[in-house]
């Protein structure tokens, strides 16, 4: 760690646990709640693979805010009943932050992915990677996303995603 | 060959579930259609852009390496040592003018040619490099699409394509021109033909988000065409219109010169489904991986000529549109493995919609007709052995 602000370090896990926690609980405008609103916040979902061969494809790319937005109405209400549910758990684990100006920080972060179909019951790895996260801190010192890039070292995802990683 | 006994219905309508299942069929579809007479789409030329660019490919399980010698010649081998059969190279993808097996350091050019083995001394008499080159297996480029056969008795790639010609053509942006926007991988829990017999198409009922994009069906084609069935759909788009629940519309916004036919799909016996619909240009490279597991490789392409703003347009609408995660698409998915599971139960999967006569094929259909799938079962039904019921 760069950073020895222990607040701040605890800060970031919060934020980290916090889009977890909603991820897992399928509280989708809990999730956009965690990003700035900012016409410019963005989540990313690709392969690894994809990124270092510099194919910027994913398997999600909402760049804008208006794109968070309408995530949020995929799953709630575009996709609402069609599709086999499943539950997530999502692990992370902060791994580096550095500062970049006085309301921008950037992390880093390591997080597995498991999944248990409501079908079947069987709990299997849905995927594993790292968050390259850009953070914004505002006047309070409350923290958002302002940018997300979840890079999946899963290049063949087991199964269709739903909800975001 | 090994004989299979299967009981199939008199009806041409009718497709017995058994066949999604069992696994002494899976075992020899393998060797009648996988090894078999089929030309299957592995790649195209442009995930290999540059000089030593390459990808490998697992090919109902045979691996092949894809390459793009130093002179730029588009090749394709056998992903395997000619010593030992050890697998050659392990990347996905890269770029590498020389490929060094690691097992006993034998040493292969871009061209396939062995340039180099340690203690040649050693080996037979008379041991000569030139006869060790990388083995290949038949291929063929249409408008950059490479096809291999691993069979010498399938017929001239066109021949194969027949009269889906023109709509593929189109579909690689009429001169094949691409340029590899990224790829989304994943694999089904779902037998190989339950996937190709819902991916290429299925009733509109499936996508509420048609309905909620207030997005009609526009008019459209769809024919099979040679004895495998390949089907092919030419639909015009039409955009939503009014009210929509997207605030981020750019990603149905259709910016494509090609309005009046604005979407197109190919659907090649046994797994390649290719789509361009909207700005989105998607080849899937699908390959069984067992009876209950299929994997597909979604490959996206921008044209060459693009400007910066189309790629990131396509890019976009690439990401969330089609795929497995995909605004419109993600529900196939669910699909998949709902009717994996679905036929492990007795009878027969029936078609209905735009069937006239049971006993009778047709090769045109209405563009939401499930009839169109129909020419595609009864090829698997012909090269699989399985006798149709007269009573």
């Amino acid at each position: 760690m760069m950073q020895t602000d222990i607040s701040l370090e605890a800060a970031l896990n919060a934020l980290l646990l916090a889009d977890a926690h909603a991820l897992d609980s399928k509280d989708m405008p809990g999730w956009l709640g965690n990003y700035a609103d900012e016409e410019a916040a963005a989540y990313y979902c690709r392969s690894a693979e994809n990124s270092e061969h510099g194919l910027a494809l994913g398997f999600m790319y909402d760049d804008c805010r208006a794109r968070l937005e309408d995530r949020v109405t995929f799953v709630n209400d575009i996709w609402a009943g069609t599709f086999q549910d499943y539950r997530t758990r999502h692990f992370v684990q902060l791994t580096s932050f550095d500062r970049v100006d006085a309301t921008t920080l950037e992390m880093r972060s390591n997080f597995s992915v498991f999944m248990t179909p409501k079908d079947s019951g069987i709990t299997q790895v849905l995927a594993a990677g790292q968050y390259l996260d850009t953070v914004r801190q505002d006047k309070n010192g409350e923290l958002k996303l302002l940018s997300r890039r979840a890079e999946l070292d899963t290049s063949v995802l087991p199964r269709y995603l739903v909800y975001p990683i | 060959m090994t004989e299979i006994k299967l009981s199939w219905p008199k009806n041409y309508n009718e497709v017995p579930k058994e066949a999604f299942v069992r696994e002494d069929i899976y075992a020899e579809e393998v060797k009648r259609i996988f090894h078999g007479t089929e030309w299957q789409p592995v790649a195209h030329e442009s995930e290999l852009p540059n000089p030593g660019d390459f990808k490998t490919y697992r090919l109902a399980g045979v691996p092949l390496l894809i390459g793009r010698d130093v002179e730029g010649v588009v090749r394709v081998f056998y992903n395997a040592c000619s010593h030992r059969g050890n697998q050659l190279e392990t990347a996905v993808m890269g770029n590498k003018t020389e490929f060094e097996c690691p097992y006993h350091r034998w040493l292969f050019d871009s061209k396939g040619d062995l340039v180099g083995c340690p203690n040649p001394r050693e080996f037979l008499p008379g041991f000569n490099k030139a006869d060790y080159p990388l083995a290949q297996p038949r291929f063929d480029i249409f408008f950059g699409l490479i096809f291999v056969t691993l069979s010498a008795g399938t017929e001239p790639l066109l021949e194969y394509l027949g009269d889906s010609q023109n709509t593929l053509r189109e579909l690689l942006a009429g001169d094949g021109r691409l340029k590899l926007l990224g790829y989304q991988k994943v694999r089904y829990d779902s037998n190989w033909k339950s996937y190709t017999d819902n991916d290429g198409y299925h009733a509109p009922l499936l996508h509420q988000a048609f309905k909620m994009l207030n997005w009609q069906g526009g008019k459209g084609r769809q024919f099979a065409v040679t004895k495998r069935g390949h089907i092919c759909f030419e639909s015009a788009l039409s955009v939503a219109t009014g009210p929509s629940v997207l605030k981020d519309k750019s990603l149905i916004e259709f910016k494509g010169q090609d309005p009046a036919v604005g979407s197109r799909i190919v659907s090649l016996f046994p797994t390649f489904v290719s789509t361009k619909h909207l700005d989105v240009i998607n080849l899937r490279f699908a390959t069984p991986i067992d009876a209950a597991t299929v994997e597909v490789h979604y490959a996206y392409f921008a044209h060459q000529d693009d400007d910066e703003d189309m790629v990131h347009h396509r890019l976009r609408q690439s990401s969330n549109l089609l795929g497995p995660c995909g605004l419109i698409s993600m529900e196939d998915a669910s699909i998949f493995h709902r009717i994996h599971i679905g036929n492990h139960t007795p009878g027969s999967a029936i078609f209905q919609k735009g069937v006239h006569d049971p006993l009778k094929l047709e090769s045109e259909f209405l563009q939401n007709d499930e009839s169109g799938n129909l020419p595609r079962w009864e090829y698997y039904r012909s090269v699989m052995g399985f006798e149709r019921a007269t009573v």
